[in-house]
C-alpha cells in the first residue's frame, strides 16, 4: 500500500520523522518496506501491510498512529477522536435484510454542491497514490477511504428516485438470475452487466427495486454524479467481509475499496468518515449538510483480555518490567482496565481487530520494544529419541545405489492421465497424480541418453524414491515408491539394460534385508517400500555420516554438444594427464569435457583415445566449427610428434 | 535434493530433532483447521490449493500446501518435550517459473517444551544456518503474520564469514514465530504450562543460497546435467 510521507504529518505534526528514519521503524517494528519513489515531488512509501492490519493500517491515519506508538508520541490530530455531532434527517431511511451481512449503513445528504475540479493538493494527494481525479465529490470520496480507511460512495440525490420526498435504501441478498449493471472498467466504454447467483449483496433502490451496486464490491451508473449535480447522498456502510471477498473473487474484482472491505475496517469507523467527507465536501464544493441516516444493526466491541505478565517475558525472551509493558500497552491506545503485579486487563484500540487474546499484545510488546533485544540461547546437544525409519533405510538405499553407478532424481507428481484426477489444476497435462515412478523414469532414461557424452558415462542409471498415490474403496491412498531405471543404448530399451537392473536390485533388497516385488518394464524395475518398512530392522540411530563435499555448480547450457574422438600413439612414458591438457589446449576453450576412454601399450608405444566433447553457451555449434578446432588439434599433435590412429 | 535433507536431519538430530513424516495427500483438517487458518482464508481457495475430487475421497482432501499438518500429527500423538523437523515435499497452485514450482520441498521445525520462547529459536536458526552454510550466522528478526504463529517474525539471516556471493548481507530467509495457542490446544497439549516456536523454509531456496542454482524447475527435471554436479 502507498503512503505519502507528506500527508503523514497532518496526523503527526513535526513529531513526524523523515523519509528514511520512517522506513527503518516501520521495517524493524512494523512492516516490511518495498520501496520509496518521488512522485511530483512528493516522497511515496510502498509498504507490505500484514493481513492482520489490514483493517486499520490501510491508510494514512492508521499509519500515522501505528508511527506513533512506535516513536512514543500522541498524535496531534485525529480524526477519529473527535466529538461527533452529526444532525439527523428522515429524508432517507434504510432497509437491511439481514443484519450479519449488513451490521451498519449509513447515508448523509448535502445539498446545493457545486460538482468542479478538485482543488490541487487533492489532486496532487490521489495522483501520489496513482488514483485518477475525476471530479470534486468523487474524489472526496476517494480521499475520505485513503486518509481514515473507510470507503465510502456518493450519488447524486435528484437522479435517485423519491417516493413522497424520501429515498430508501435497501441492502438486500441478490436473487438468482438477478442482474445488476456495474461501472465500466477503466478503459472499456460498456457497463459492465453481471448475472447473480444468489450469494451476493446488493444495494437497492428501494423505490423502484432496481439493483444500484455490489455492496462492497463495486457500484453502478445509476444516480451518478455529473457535471450538473446540485444534491448528494454519501454512503458509508460496513459489510460481511467474506460475502464482499467472495463476490469479488468471483467476478475478478479487485480495486482499493472492495479489499478494504474484505478485511473488515471497524464499524465504529463510519460517523467519523462521514464527518470527514461533510467537512471537506463544504470545503471543496460548498454545500449544505442535510443530515444523516443511521443504521447501527449490530455493534462489534473488543473483547477484554486477561496478559499475564510472566507470560509476557516467557513467550519473548525477554526481562522487561511491568512499566515498560504498560509504557507499550498505552502507546498502541489499548485501554487498560485493570493492573497488578501478575496481570494486565486489557482492550485493544477499537479501529484495530487483531487484538483478542494474551499473545496478540504480547507480540505487541515484542515487536514495538525491539525483536533485536531478543538474545539467542544455543541449543543443546541431545540424544535422539526417534530414527525415521523411511529416512533411514531410502538413505541406505540411495548410498548403495550411488556407489553402483546410480543417480538420484525427482521428478514431477503430476501427470497427464492416470488414477487420481485433481479438482482444480493449471496446466492441462498435470491435472493427475502419478500412480507409479516408471513413466517419468522412461523418459529420464531417454532423455538423459543425448547427454551421456557431456556427462562422460556410457550408460544412464537412475532411480527415485517417491510418494505415489492411488485410489481404495473410500479415499485416496499413497505410498513411497522405489524405481531404478538403466539405459545402455541411445535408442530405448535394450535387453542389456536388465543385466545391470537386476544386480541393483538385488543390492537394494540386500539393503534392507528384505525381498521386495518388482514391477520390471522396459529396463525399469518398481517396488513399493512402505509395504516393508514396519517389517525391518527398527534402526537405533542414523548410522555415520558422510558429507559429500561439492564444488560450485555451474549452470548448464540449453545448446547440445557434439563430441569428436581422438586416438594418438605416444612415448611410452608420456603421461595420459599431459596429453589430455595438450589437447584441450589445442581445441579452444569451447571444450566443456575431456575424457580418457582407451588405454593400451604395444611395442614401445602407448595409444590414448579421448572424447572431447564441445559445447556453446551462446549458440548450437555447426560441424564446420568444431572441425575447424580439431584441425588445430591434429595440428598440435603433429608439432608434438604423435601420430593420430 | 535429497543430499541436503540428508544433510539438514544430520544437523538437527545432533540436537535431538526427530525427522517426522506424514502424507503427502492431506485432510482439509490438519493441512488447514488444525493450524488456525480461519474457515474462509484466501490460501484455502482454488488458486493456492490443490483439492481432491469429492467422489474420491470420504472427507475435503488437498495436497498438503505445508509440511505443517505433520507437526499437527505430532503433537496429537506425542506430549512435550517435542523436538521435530519435517522435510518434505508440498504442493501450490502457483504459476511456475524460475523461483516457483507446483511441488517442492519445505522444510518445517518444531519445538515444544516448558519456557521455550524467541532466543530458543533464534538460538536453534543460528545453530542451523552456520552448520548449513558452513561458517558463523546472525539471525536477526522483524514482524510477520501467520494464522499459525503468535508472535510471527521474518528471518534474516547474514553470513558472516568466506567470500561467497552471501557473504555480510542480510539476507531473508524464513518464516517463524511461536506457536499459536489454538494450534497448541488443538492438538492435545495446554498451552498454559507448554510453549514452543516453529519455522518453515522451502529447502529449494536453500539449494539457490547455498549452491547458486538458478531455477528451481532444475530439481525436478530428472536432467543428469544437473544431478550429477552434486
Amino acid at each position: 500500500m502507498k503512503i505519502v510521507h507528506s500527508w503523514l504529518k497532518d496526523y503527526l505534526g513535526e513529531a513526524l520523522p523523515p523519509v528514511a528514519a520512517v522506513e527503518e521503524l516501520l521495517t524493524f517494528h512494523s512492516f516490511e518496506v518495498d520501496g520509496v519513489e518521488e512522485v511530483e515531488g512528493e516522497a511515496v512509501i510502498d509498504i507490505s501491510v500484514l493481513p492482520n492490519r489490514a483493517s486499520d493500517c490501510l491508510c494514512h491515519r492508521g499509519m500515522a498512529r501505528e508511527l506513533a506508538s512506535l516513536i512514543g508520541v500522541p498524535l496531534e490530530n485525529d480524526p477519529l477522536s473527535e466529538k461527533l455531532d452529526l444532525a439527523t434527517t428522515d429524508k432517507v431511511s434504510i432497509t437491511i435484510e439481514s443484519a450479519e451481512a449488513c451490521p451498519r449503513f449509513s447515508a448523509a445528504l448535502i445539498t446545493g454542491i457545486t460538482v468542479g475540479e478538485s482543488p490541487t493538493w487533492l489532486q496532487t494527494r490521489l495522483r501520489a497514490l496513482g488514483v485518477r481525479s475525476i471530479n470534486n465529490i468523487v474524489d472526496a470520496t476517494n480521499y475520505v477511504m485513503y486518509a481514515i480507511g473507510e470507503p465510502m460512495h456518493a450519488y447524486d440525490a435528484d437522479l435517485f428516485k423519491q417516493v413522497e420526498g424520501k429515498w430508501h435504501f435497501v441492502i438486500r441478498n441478490a436473487k438468482v438470475g438477478e442482474t445488476v449493471s456495474l461501472l465500466a472498467e477503466g478503459g472499456k466504454d460498456e457497463d459492465r452487466i453481471v448475472e447473480l447467483t444468489g450469494t451476493e449483496l446488493l444495494i437497492v433502490d428501494g423505490a423502484t427495486d432496481t439493483p444500484i451496486g455490489l455492496a462492497g464490491v463495486k457500484g453502478g451508473r445509476y444516480a451518478g454524479v455529473h457535471a450538473g449535480t446540485k444534491n448528494i447522498i454519501i454512503e458509508a456502510a460496513h459489510f460481511h467481509p467474506t460475502i464482499t471477498r467472495k463476490t469479488a473473487r468471483r467476478l475478478g474484482i479487485v480495486i482499493d475499496a472492495s479489499k478494504r472491505f474484505e478485511n473488515e475496517p471497524s464499524r465504529e469507523l463510519i460517523p467519523y468518515a462521514q464527518n470527514e467527507i461533510i467537512k471537506l465536501i463544504a470545503d471543496i464544493a460548498s454545500g449544505t449538510f442535510e443530515g444523516w441516516v443511521d443504521e447501527y444493526k449490530e455493534t462489534k466491541v473488543n473483547p477484554q483480555v486477561v496478559v499475564p505478565v510472566a507470560q509476557v517475558n516467557a513467550l519473548l525472551g525477554l526481562a522487561l518490567e511491568t512499566s515498560e509493558m504498560e509504557d507499550i500497552l498505552l502507546r498502541i491506545g489499548s485501554d487498560i482496565v485493570a493492573m497488578d503485579a501478575d496481570s494486565f486487563t486489557v482492550i485493544g484500540p477499537w479501529e484495530r481487530n487483531d487484538l483478542l487474546i494474551a499473545e496478540d499484545f504480547i507480540e505487541e510488546i515484542g515487536r514495538i520494544h525491539g525483536l533485536h533485544h531478543v538474545v539467542s540461547i544455543a541449543p543443546e546437544a541431545a540424544p535422539l529419541v526417534e530414527v525415521n525409519v523411511r529416512q533411514f533405510y531410502t538413505e541406505a538405499i540411495r548410498h548403495e545405489l550411488i556407489e553402483y553407478g546410480f543417480s538420484e532424481v525427482v521428478t514431477s507428481s503430476f501427470t497427464n492421465k492416470d488414477v487420481i484426477q485433481l479438482q482444480n489444476s493449471l496446466a492441462s497435462d498435470k491435472t493427475y497424480l502419478r500412480s507409479t515412478l516408471t513413466k517419468n523414469l522412461h523418459k529420464v532414461l531417454d532423455s538423459n541418453f543425448t547427454h551421456t557424452d557431456l556427462l562422460g558415462m556410457r550408460d544412464v542409471r537412475v532411480f527415485e524414491i517417491g510418494t505415489v498415490f492411488d485410489k481404495t474403496e473410500t479415499s485416496v491412498s499413497e505410498h513411497t515408491s522405489l524405481a531404478i531405471g538403466v539405459r545402455t543404448k541411445g535408442n530405448g530399451y535394450n535387453p542389456k539394460d536388465d543385466a545391470i537392473l537386476k544386480t541393483a536390485c538385488e543390492t537394494v533388497e540386500q539393503v534392507l534385508g528384505a525381498k521386495l516385488a518388482w514391477q520390471m518394464e522396459k529396463g525399469v524395475a518398481e517396488a513399493n517400500l512402505s509395504t516393508v518398512f514396519d517389517s525391518l530392522n527398527k534402526p537405533t540411530s542414523y548410522g555415520e555420516y558422510v558429507s559429500r563435499q561439492i564444488n560450485t555448480y555451474k549452470p548448464v547450457s540449453v545448446y547440445p554438444a557434439m563430441s569428436r574422438d581422438v586416438a594418438l600413439w605416444v612415448k611410452e612414458d608420456e603421461m595420459s594427464f599431459d596429453v589430455e591438457t595438450t589437447i584441450g589446449h589445442a581445441a579452444g576453450n569451447l571444450v566443456v569435457r575431456i575424457d580418457l576412454f582407451d588405454t593400451f601399450t604395444k611395442d614401445g608405444r602407448t595409444s590414448y583415445a579421448f572424447r572431447l566433447v564441445f559445447q556453446s553457451f551462446e549458440r548450437t555449434l555447426t560441424d564446420a566449427e568444431v572441425t575447424t578446432h580439431m584441425d588445430n588439434v591434429y595440428q598440435v599433435v603433429a608439432e608434438k610428434g604423435w601420430e593420430v590412429r | 535434493m535429497t543430499q541436503m535433507i540428508s544433510e539438514i536431519n544430520q544437523i538437527f538430530s545432533e540436537i535431538g530433532f526427530v525427522y517426522a513424516s506424514g502424507p503427502e495427500a492431506e485432510t482439509e483438517i490438519y493441512n488447514f483447521d488444525k493450524l488456525n487458518v480461519a474457515k474462509d482464508h484466501p490460501s484455502r481457495d482454488m488458486q493456492d490449493t490443490f483439492w481432491f475430487k469429492n467422489k474420491d475421497v470420504s472427507e475435503p482432501m488437498v495436497l498438503r500446501t505445508h509440511t505443517s499438518p505433520v507437526q499437527a500429527r505430532y503433537m496429537e500423538a506425542h506430549q512435550p518435550p517435542i523436538r521435530m523437523i519435517v522435510p518434505g515435499k508440498v504442493f501450490r497452485n502457483e504459476a511456475t517459473d524460475a523461483t516457483h514450482e507446483a511441488q517442492f520441498y519445505q522444510l518445517e521445525g518444531l519445538h515444544i517444551d516448558k519456557g521455550v520462547h524467541l532466543g530458543h529459536l533464534k538460538g536453534t536458526l543460528e545453530y542451523f544456518f552456520s552448520r548449513f552454510f558452513s561458517g558463523r550466522t546472525e539471525v536477526r528478526f522483524r514482524p510477520s503474520f501467520f494464522p499459525f504463529t503468535e508472535p510471527s517474525v521474518e528471518v534474516d539471516m547474514k553470513l558472516l564469514d568466506g567470500d561467497s556471493k552471501l557473504a555480510g548481507k542480510w539476507i531473508e530467509v524464513m518464516g517463524a514465530g511461536m506457536v499459536h495457542p489454538n494450534v497448541i490446544k488443538g492438538c492435545g497439549i495446554d498451552p498454559t504450562v507448554y510453549s514452543g516456536y516453529a519455522f518453515g523454509i522451502g529447502i529449494d531456496r536453500l539449494g539457490v543460497m547455498r549452491y547458486g542454482v538458478e531455477d528451481i524447475r532444475d530439481y525436478y527435471t530428472g536432467d543428469l546435467r544437473f544431478v550429477n554436479q552434486f
